[in-house]
């Protein structure tokens, strides 16, 4: 194996400069994903430790001008519409500051928590908005900021969890919604939200070894991870399938060496960031999820992450165990 | 950003893309400025439905301006013709067709749908075609897949009637276009249980025998994808196959099953001098079903876990996990 490097500096500095963009017109097509891109940035940064990189002060003002008064949630940008992903992502922001207190609170709080409750249907999923998109994802996220805001209860988990189960499959994987085809990104969302409200046990000692079975199944010879069956490998699974793994402990059911190699390798060895694959374009998307993936296999130098809330463990050890 | 090869870029070549990107950063941010401060303001006019098209079309993500357009349709409603309702279908279709993977795409055209004047059946109908075709052109698209569900479950609610029959033909089409086409034999592996549970299957015993032949023959044609031996995995265990055969046919078919699987991991050892590894990925699992189920104490599982950790390194711990497991079972 050549000499990989995780190339500390460059992605610190390649995060550094997501804000300088505005020369480009990428940075304004964007700006649907920003409050998200913060969050991605943040977390990277704390597992480089290199918090101190953004300004906190401007970070936290951001977030609040992101409120939208209307319906109580957060936009991913000022003026846009409040939605349960980008709600999470200012809540998980303004936790990694410890700024939750200092920004949403009273009103505003009661505010948030009902967005994200009024947001639950009969079934127990969530809808994203008042558009009716349901998907594992908004469940994750809705339950994920409950937890984090220590908001959970018995009427909003329980009709959940039992949404979830209906999302496993045959093959040991979850979909988006009952009877949709597994993907490594609902494995995360379901197993994650079940281990967020302490509902593993939900899961059958079969279902677990099923699940474990066809997680490590995405790894592909390249080393990487792939998301369904016959797909090519994308280090944002390395993130999904990793933290399921850590989730249902059998995080050594891959090859720990030949997938920090494919990540290592999909970096710029040049201005910094990871992609998807190698030699194509970075983002910081991948970013986060490369070196999420590293950590959780334990990378020498970085931050420890937790599996369940892709945030650092130093942050997450504050948050309330449900149920209270 | 998903699949887009890294570049050089060059002083000079920033300098260039910098010079293209200033008209259209200008007309980008004079466009969203204007539709986000009507949708501030609340207006809704007929305007506003070319200008959030015009910006939808230069950013299909823009989820917030999705949502306004469809507050302005909902607004205007009663002043809009059929011809403005078709013309939106075939605006997502054209921006579909561009971006296969936004979501956002995809659920305006559901609400259009939805919303479009008395939801005639037709629409559905049409628009089950369409997503065939869309599945034809990429045949994994799971939002594809996903959207086909909720069209055909529309469908049987207007028709008061199953289209499962139909759809598992459908899957069967897909399969025998590309064999390795999970996302068609998850489907399948979902209609299944339905079709039997509601009686749609004539007679369980022989359906089961056929399907048991499908699966060998796709088997045959590509013992490398993991696609069919997910699904063989599967319906082994299932109760559509459990409940439809007698012990002793349940017996014979694993055997049929296991002899079929060690025919073909012999070709390949002889062929390629290496053995198969999902062939013994399955031939475990079949063993353990022959001891549990059938009674059989003699166990080949050791030996094969044994060869697995050695022709599927990557994944040789969860190998290591079930040689435990059989050891304590037999202790």
């Amino acid at each position: 194996m050549e000499n990989l490097k995780l190339n500390k500096e460059g992605h610190v500095s390649y995060i550094k400069s997501l804000d300088s963009k505005r020369q480009d017109y990428e940075y304004w097509l964007s700006e649907h994903l920003r409050l998200n891109g913060v969050y991605w940035g943040l977390t990277a940064l704390c597992l480089l430790d290199a918090k101190d990189t953004f300004n906190k002060q401007e970070i936290i003002e951001f977030v609040r001008s992101c409120w939208d008064s209307k319906t109580g949630g957060f936009s991913a940008f000022p003026g846009h519409d409040a939605h349960i992903h980008t709600t999470l992502s200012g809540i998980q922001v303004l936790a990694t500051y410890n700024a939750l207190d200092e920004v949403l609170a009273g009103e505003m709080l009661k505010q948030c928590i009902s967005f994200i409750k009024d947001n639950q249907l009969s079934d127990g999923s969530f809808q994203g908005d008042r558009f009716g998109e349901v998907d594992a994802r908004f469940v994750y996220s809705a339950l994920s900021a409950l937890s984090i805001l220590g908001a959970l209860t018995p009427e909003v988990v329980d009709p959940a969890v039992a949404f979830i189960k209906l999302c496993y499959n045959f093959d040991g994987g979850f979909g988006l919604c009952p009877g949709a085809e597994s993907h490594a990104a609902m494995s995360f969302t379901c197993i994650g939200a079940l281990a967020i409200v302490g509902k593993l046990g939900e899961l059958s000692a079969d279902q677990i070894e099923n699940i474990g079975w066809w997680l490590c199944e995405r790894q592909v010879p390249e080393g990487g991870l792939n998301g369904r069956p016959s797909k090519q490998p994308d280090v944002c699974y390395s993130w999904w399938v990793l933290s399921s793994l850590a989730i249902i402990r059998k995080l050594d059911w891959i090859s720990f060496e030949k997938l920090r190699e494919f990540i290592l390798k999909s970096q710029d060895p040049k201005s910094g960031g990871i992609s998807d694959r190698p030699d194509n374009e970075v983002d910081v998307f991948h970013t986060i999820f490369g070196l999420a993936g590293l950590s959780l296999m334990g990378y020498d130098g970085l931050v420890e992450i937790d599996p369940v809330y892709c945030m650092p463990t130093s942050v997450t050890k504050t948050f309330k165990k449900y149920p209270y | 950003m998903h699949g887009v090869k890294r570049r050089e870029w060059t002083q000079e070549l920033v300098r260039q893309k910098r010079l293209r990107d200033v008209e259209k950063i200008v007309a980008y941010k004079t466009l969203t400025n204007d539709v986000l401060s009507a949708k501030k303001d609340g207006v809704f006019t007929h305007q506003k439905l070319d200008t959030t098209r015009k910006l939808l079309e230069l950013n299909p993500e823009f989820n917030a301006v999705w949502n306004y357009r469809r507050d302005l349709i909902s607004a205007l409603k009663s002043e809009l013709s059929l011809e403005f309702w078709n013309n939106e279908l075939a605006f997502t279709m054209q921006q579909l067709k561009l971006f296969p993977k936004v979501y956002w795409i995809w659920n305006h055209r559901l609400w259009c749908l939805n919303h479009f004047p008395q939801s005639p059946i037709g629409k559905w109908q049409q628009e089950l075609a369409i997503v065939s075709k869309l599945l034809t052109m990429d045949a994994r698209n799971f939002h594809g897949w996903h959207y086909r569900r909720v069209v055909v479950g529309r469908l049987e609610q207007m028709l008061h009637t199953s289209l499962n029959q139909q759809e598992l033909d459908f899957t069967t089409e897909k399969i025998n276009a590309n064999i390795s086409n999970f996302s068609a034999w998850h489907q399948r592996a979902n209609l299944l249980p339905k079709m039997f549970e509601k009686g749609q299957v004539s007679n369980e015993k022989s359906f089961v025998e056929h399907e048991f032949r499908y699966i060998i023959n796709a088997m045959f044609t590509d013992a490398e994808d993991q696609s069919v031996w997910f699904y063989i995995k599967w319906f082994v265990k299932s109760d559509i196959v459990t409940k439809s055969l007698s012990p002793g046919e349940y017996a014979s078919l694993l055997q049929d099953l296991k002899d079929n699987i060690t025919l073909i991991n012999e070709d390949e050892l002889e062929f390629s001098g290496k053995e198969n590894m999902w062939c013994l990925k399955i031939l475990c699992v079949l063993e353990e079903l022959q001891m549990k189920d059938v009674g059989r104490v003699e166990t080949q599982q050791r030996k094969i876990l044994d060869k697995l950790t050695k022709i599927d390194p990557l994944r040789q711990n969860r190998y290591l996990h079930l040689a435990q497991d059989s050891k304590e079972n037999v202790d």
